[in-house]
């Protein structure tokens, strides 16, 4: 079920067809490239808006199908998976901070982070009550997620999303709304737990970047 | 826990109003079929007693003797074509022949002192047609020297109606004519012989003098003098005796139905129809309900795309999102169920006494709760199928 390498070969949304020889596609260092990610990677995939980053973290992800050119996990072509397997990818080897965060607003933060961890029986209680104090959200555990700031929903999604064993991180703009201090500190969180399990973590940016030591930066 | 979570997001669309509606339309529907299926069973228990009242499956038929037939002495028997071409209709199940005696017979017998001589005829046909198979029904030329006979149950009631009040005589009951001694005598090809006879039970289908087969093809085969011939009369089983095509062949051939079983089996074959038109508006019933149900599911389904969506790129699996709904709809055809087959219930109970006045005393409940476990698990299966199959396909990544 571990995927070590996740490798795109000419990809490019659909949408971007007939585009090739704009700026945003012709300058990519993604679109209709051959790129690969590896297990363990630290890759900061930096773009402007509009470029397709959200994009290319769903098609990682199965979420969405209207790219062309192919995707392989560990050479087998993504198009392929079923949806059984993708639904275990998305709770054993894959995870995801999408950018719109993806939060029920009628439920609590910590019962937000607790239906995904139910479901995976990640982590302990204590590890999410830390990781909500060292988050500086510790009291607002019990507030509906509807009610809290961006930024303070911003880390209760990043707290969800490290609730099951994942081989790559896909971070959509994780710190968009965080200041440097917090930034810093997500980072440090995402960077421990990334290190315990020798997962690869991909985040896209516009600007604020997620405060980590990347190995790697890729321009979309 | 996790599981309260994920009910609480997807309760939250379900309206109360429309699994009413579904509920409430079904439960009708379902205890309209139920109730159908019930009557139905009720009425058509009478077939399988003594007296079947509502329907007769069986009709003993013979060909219509006319005035030219009568004075030539034409033949009225049944040709071995005739017999197959009415066993190849499709409202015949099976036909029995009726095998007449080919000698004389009398019978004398001593009732309250006052001795009674009358010659008679004498009837077999084939055990399996018999309405009851009474004990001793069976005869062996060398063992036996008692020939067991039934009689129709009008003759009875002639008898103690007719006969017995005109002449003085006593009426007398179906076991005391058991009791009554009668002497058989058999006469033809050129011999005679006395016989004890007794008569071991009455029936409601066989309008004759019936004695066992073994007895008539020994008895004829000894004072026989014409040989074989072949039957008159012919007892058939029905599909359904008072089907238009019954009428319509017995006409076109010019054969007539014995008493009115016909005219009773038209009442049944109504009675049927009637039974059938009422369970197919039930059925119809059902149906436009599960459409109901249907166009609900699929407004909540959409109503809550977003959170399923959310649920299943966390990683909960199609099924493990499906679930709820179908815990939902188990739930509510499982009461809908329950309440049908209690109106059934109670229902079958009012129509009891007035079934029972007429001789009908009612069938089992257990073909009609099954018919609503069968209806009920077809339609929660497909329910299951379309909700599954809709939240595969609205999210196939």
């Amino acid at each position: 079920m571990s995927i070590r390498e996740i490798k795109l070969h000419e990809v490019l949304p659909r949408v971007f067809g007939g585009m090739e020889a704009e700026e945003r596609v012709a300058a990519s260092q993604i679109w209709l490239r051959d790129v690969s990610f590896e297990r363990g990677c630290r890759t900061l995939v930096a773009a402007e808006s509009g470029t397709g980053k959200s994009s290319l973290l769903s098609f990682m992800f199965g979420r969405r199908r209207d790219y062309m050119g192919d995707i392989f996990a560990d050479g087998e072509n993504v198009r392929n998976f079923s949806i059984d397997r993708w639904y275990r990818l998305r709770s054993n080897s894959i995870s995801l901070l999408p950018q719109e965060l993806c939060l029920f607003p009628e439920l609590t933060a910590m019962e937000n982070v607790n239906i995904k961890n139910r479901l995976t029986s990640h982590r302990s209680g204590q590890w999410i009550k830390e990781a909500f104090d060292m988050l500086e959200i510790g009291d607002r555990a019990n507030v509906p997620a509807g009610k809290m700031s961006v930024g303070q929903q911003q880390r209760v999604a990043i707290i969800r999303a490290l609730c099951q064993p994942f081989d790559f991180l896909l971070l959509d703009e994780p710190v968009s709304h965080l200041d440097s201090r917090n930034n810093s500190t997500v980072a440090k969180l995402i960077e421990n737990t990334a290190a315990e399990c020798g997962a690869g973590v991909i985040v896209t940016s516009v600007g604020n970047h997620l405060d980590m030591d990347y190995k790697q930066v890729i321009r979309l | 826990m996790s599981k309260d979570m994920v009910w609480r997001l997807l309760r939250r669309n379900i309206s109360v109003w429309q699994l009413g509606g579904y509920a409430a339309a079904t439960f009708v529907g379902l205890a309209i079929v139920l109730c159908a299926v019930r009557f139905y069973c009720d009425v058509h228990s009478g077939a399988e007693g003594d007296d079947p009242y509502v329907t007769k499956d069986y009709l003993v038929i013979s060909k219509t003797v006319n005035t030219l037939g009568s004075l030539m002495g034409g033949d009225n028997s049944f040709t071995e074509d005739e017999i197959a071409e009415l066993e190849s209709c499709g409202w015949v199940k099976r036909v029995g022949a009726f095998t007449s005696s080919d000698f004389n017979v009398s019978a004398s017998l001593d009732m309250g002192g006052r001795g009674m001589s009358t010659s008679l005829f004498l009837e077999s046909v084939p055990t399996d047609f018999f309405d009851v198979v009474p004990s001793g029904w069976r005869f062996d030329p060398v063992k036996d020297n008692t020939v067991p006979i039934v009689l129709n149950k009008d003759y009875l009631t002639l008898y103690n109606y007719g006969y017995a009040a005109s002449a003085g005589l006593p009426k007398i009951s179906e076991s005391v004519v058991g009791m009554v001694p009668v002497r058989l005598s058999l006469s033809g090809n050129g011999k005679q012989m006395w016989l004890k006879g007794r008569v071991v039970g009455f029936s409601s289908r066989l309008n004759t003098i019936a004695v066992p087969e073994e007895f008539m093809a020994w008895a004829n085969s000894e004072f026989g003098e014409s040989g074989t011939q072949n039957p008159s009369r012919l007892i058939i089983e029905t599909v359904n005796p008072g089907s238009p095509q019954v009428k319509s062949f017995l006409d076109s051939h010019s054969y007539e139905a014995a008493g009115d079983k016909a005219a009773s089996g038209r009442a049944a074959y109504f009675l049927s129809v009637a039974t059938g038109v009422v369970g197919a508006i039930g059925v119809v019933i059902c149906i436009l309900a599960f459409a109901i149900l249907m166009l609900s599911i699929w407004l909540l389904l959409q109503k809550n795309r977003e959170k399923l969506h959310d649920l299943m790129l966390m990683g909960y699996s199609p099924e493990a999102v499906g679930r709820y709904y179908y815990i939902i709809i188990g739930a509510v055809n499982g009461c809908v169920l329950i309440g049908a087959v209690i109106v059934m219930l109670a229902a079958s109970a009012l129509w009891r006494a007035p079934l029972e006045a007429i001789g009908v005393n009612g069938a089992s409940a257990i073909p009609a709760i099954l018919t609503g476990i069968a209806v009920m698990i077809l339609i929660t299966a497909i329910n299951i199928l379309a909700i599954r199959r809709k939240i595969r396909t609205a999210f196939p990544g």
